[in-house]
Formats: structure tokens, C-alpha cells, sequence
């Protein structure tokens, strides 16, 4: 079974599918003019929820907000959302903030309880707030039965070091937790994980920066197959820390 | 074999052993007062070479630089370089910049080129920028028989998700180019890889931040010892998906010893 993704389409404004985009961008990433089908059905439909971690908050998050089934903080995330939106915060209160609370600051979750915002304390130190928070999502996914698509998550991959592995973490945890995919997205970089089996990323949208990469994290991967990438890879080469080839792959046009 | 490294010395004003700065600041984070020996041997001895990748530059590089052995640019670290030490550009000339080229200004070039810097080319695609100057280096320290205790590196660990992927890997690497342990260090950040086998960690400079941890990195550590920190592991597992050890602390021992069946990343806070 092959699972297909459009790693950027949450960010892509609403009502505009990547078709769009592309003819009004003619010097955008993709020389595919033909329209594609599975894409003019996604068109303005993608169901996503957001999370938002305790790093500086990029400026995407608005166009992220609205469109947005669920919105939630990650303890600091809070802080992050809170002074981002100073003169518009009504604008952006999130459906429930979770933590350990240790990074809160006090005025930020009176300001948003006072709000209407639920706080949910998630105080077990085996786990961190990100991990957490996708739990309380998806209990409350199932609890509204909601459609979604994917998780979509600002931060956590910048800062302190074991704070950027616990988000990678938290992505082989997600597996557990939800089964949604779950993206991370910070500053220019996104990063996903695929689990064993085909994938098809769909990367013309025009979104799509120059660079890419596939990462072994956790494990060799001994069999890895791709298209789409400038420099591909086939059977019998093995991706992994202790031997790594290509460290410098680039998107070729259209899909991967 | 057990191998000991104390990761944050080499930002040591040079001259001060770890046990001078304790008495001078008593806040600091380790109790143990009694002098080490091992230390006092190394008080102001360590040698070290310095690498600098294409980040911001930290502030700590101008303490790191004089005491080097060897300092080196790769690529684009060579922008960061120049930037930072405008108006005294002459004091932080390093012994060699090398890479493809396609990040550092040609103003910054012609710059060190003139001053008597030598620039290396190393095009091979397959290969990033640190990796190829981590092999120029060893290759000048052997030629020159230098004693290096440690490869000190700064950036790799913030910008491009790839970027940061490509620097933990080049760890990995770094043990077919060089025997010299290989450290990365950027903002409040420091990660070093632990080959298999004994470690014992000297975190008792002063110089530690609250957190660390031991992530499993390449592949699943399947028996993972420590002491010294407050969340110990006992013949643990270590792997994405079933733990990493992230957000750990020390127990105020001043070491933490660890010992692991694969590589493993450890990973530290430096007080800012």
C-alpha cells in the first residue's frame, strides 16, 4: 500500500490548489502543467490540526492558523503564540494548551484561561510536552470524530540539541500515539517520517525550497528505492549514520 | 579501555585547570573539592584543533582561537570568520579554509588568500564541507606530528535540518579519518559520538549547563550504562521508539561515566 503525502499543502492558502499556484507562478519549482487529479480533489480540503512547541514561531503560523480543525500549545508554545499575537491575540487562542508547565509563564495561561482556553496538565516526566500534546489531540480527534489529514507542528527543530532529537523522537512515538501522519516544520526545514512501505510526496506545490534529504535516523535502513531525486537511490545501497551517501540530494521537478 | 574526556575544556580560559575555577565560583555546579590529579596534569596542556562551519559564529571562538593548534574554515565558515572579527581581521587568520567553494565570498577569499591563508579545494560532491576538511586536517597534523588531544568544531547544529543530520554524520565518519575524538559545539549545545565500549565524561569545569542526554542516533543501543547522571540507565535500551534520553541531568558527582555496545551521541548544555 502506498501512502501519499503533500508534506506542504497546509501551507498553501486556502481554496488554492498547487495547479494554482503554479500558473500563477510560471518561474515556481515545476514544468508538470498537466492537472492532477488526486490534487484538484484536495483542493482547499486538506484537514489538518496544529501544535505549536516552544520555539520562536515562525511568521507561517498564521497562514496556518485559520484553516486549522485544532490548535494547540505545547507548554511554552504558549509563550511563543501569546507574544507573536500582541493586539490580536483574541484572533489566535488555541482550543487547548498542555504541559508539564514549566515553561508557561503564569500571565500567558491566566490570559488564556480567562480566555475559554482549556489547560491540560500533563505532568509525567517519561514524556516530553510534544509527545503529550499529541495525545490529548488525539483523544480529542476521536472524542469530536473529527476527519483529519495530518498534524502539523511549528517548532522543535531548532534550539537546544536534545530538545531537536526529542521532536525527532516524538515522530517514532506519534506512530503509538496517532494514525495521523505528523509533520514538523521550523524556519525553512520540515521533516516527517516514513515508516516502513512505498511513499509518494508530492512536492510541487511551489513551496518547495532546493534541498532535501532522507535521514536514518534510529536504524540502518538497508533498502531504500527512490525517484524523483537528482541523486536516486536503489537497491543495495543502505542509508545510514555509519556509512552515509549522499549528503547533499536535490529535488528533482515534480513529484518524489 | 575506558576513555575520559572533559568536553567543555577547551573553553577553559587558558591556564585555569577545572579545580581553579570551582573555588572561584563555589555556585558553580560540581561538590566535589578535593584536587584531581588527572586534571592538575592537564592544567592549561590542552592541545586542540578548531574547526568553523558556515553558522553564526559564537562569541566563545575568540576564547577558543589562540590557544589552538591549528584552526580551519570550511567553506562558507570562512564568511563567519571574516564578519566577526572585523577591524581585527588580522589576529584570526586560520591555517587553512577548504571546501568546493560555493558558500564562501569571493571578497573573503581574495581576503585570506592575500593574508597567507591556504585554500583548499575539495569539489568531491559525496562529501560535505566538514567531513573533506576534518581529512585536510589530519592529514596536516600528521605531516606535522602535532600532539592534538581533541578536534574542537563550531556550527553544524542549527539552520538546514539536512545541514544538522549531515554534521551528526560526519561524527560517524570522522572515526575512519581521524583517532582524535571530535567535538561540535553551537550556542548552548555540545554533542560528541561515543564509540562502543567505556567513557567517563569530566563535567565539573563549571562550565556544564542543567541538561544532557544520550540519544541513539544511527542504530538501537541495546545495553546502555551510566553513572553520574540523575536519570541513570542499567544495562538500558536507548533507540527511537523505545527511549532517548533527552532532557537528563547530572547528580553533582562532576563525572558521568557511560558505556554502550553501539555508538551513541552524548549530549550537553554550556552555560551561556
Amino acid at each position: 500500500m502506498e501512502h501519499a503525502i503533500t508534506p506542504l499543502e497546509p501551507l498553501l492558502p486556502a481554496g488554492e490548489a498547487p495547479q494554482d499556484l503554479k500558473s500563477a507562478h510560471p518561474s515556481g519549482g515545476s514544468h508538470h502543467n498537466e492537472p492532477n487529479p488526486s490534487r484538484k480533489s484536495r483542493e482547499g480540503n486538506l484537514k489538518y490540526c496544529l501544535v505549536i512547541l516552544n520555539q520562536p514561531l515562525d511568521k507561517c503560523f498564521r497562514r496556518l492558523w485559520h484553516k486549522a480543525l485544532l490548535r494547540a500549545c505545547a507548554d511554552g508554545g504558549a509563550n511563543r503564540l501569546y507574544d507573536a499575537t500582541e493586539g490580536e491575540r483574541e484572533s489566535f487562542l488555541p482550543e487547548f494548551i498542555s504541559g508539564d508547565f514549566d515553561s508557561i509563564r503564569p500571565e500567558v495561561s491566566e490570559y488564556y484561561a480567562i480566555k475559554g482556553c482549556e489547560l491540560i496538565s500533563t505532568p509525567d516526566q517519561d514524556h516530553t510536552d510534544f509527545t503529550k500534546c499529541l495525545e490529548v489531540l488525539q483523544k480529542k480527534i476521536a472524542e469530536e470524530d473529527l476527519q483529519v489529514d495530518v498534524i502539523v507542528t511549528l517548532g522543535g527543530l531548532a534550539g537546544r540539541f536534545d530538545q531537536i532529537m526529542a521532536s525527532v523522537s516524538t515522530l517514532f512515538q506519534a506512530t503509538r500515539i496517532t494514525p495521523l501522519p505528523v509533520t514538523i516544520i521550523q524556519e525553512e526545514s520540515l521533516i516527517y517520517l516514513l515508516q516502513p512501505g512505498k511513499h509518494k510526496l508530492c512536492v510541487d506545490t511551489g513551496l518547495e525550497g532546493e534541498w532535501c534529504g532522507l535521514i536514518p535516523v534510529g536504524q540502518p535502513c538497508k533498502r531504500v528505492t527512490t525517484t524523483g531525486l537528482k541523486w536516486n537511490l536503489s537497491a543495495g545501497r543502505a542509508p545510514q549514520f555509519i556509512i552515509c551517501h549522499q549528503e547533499r540530494w536535490r529535488t528533482s521537478k515534480g513529484e518524489a
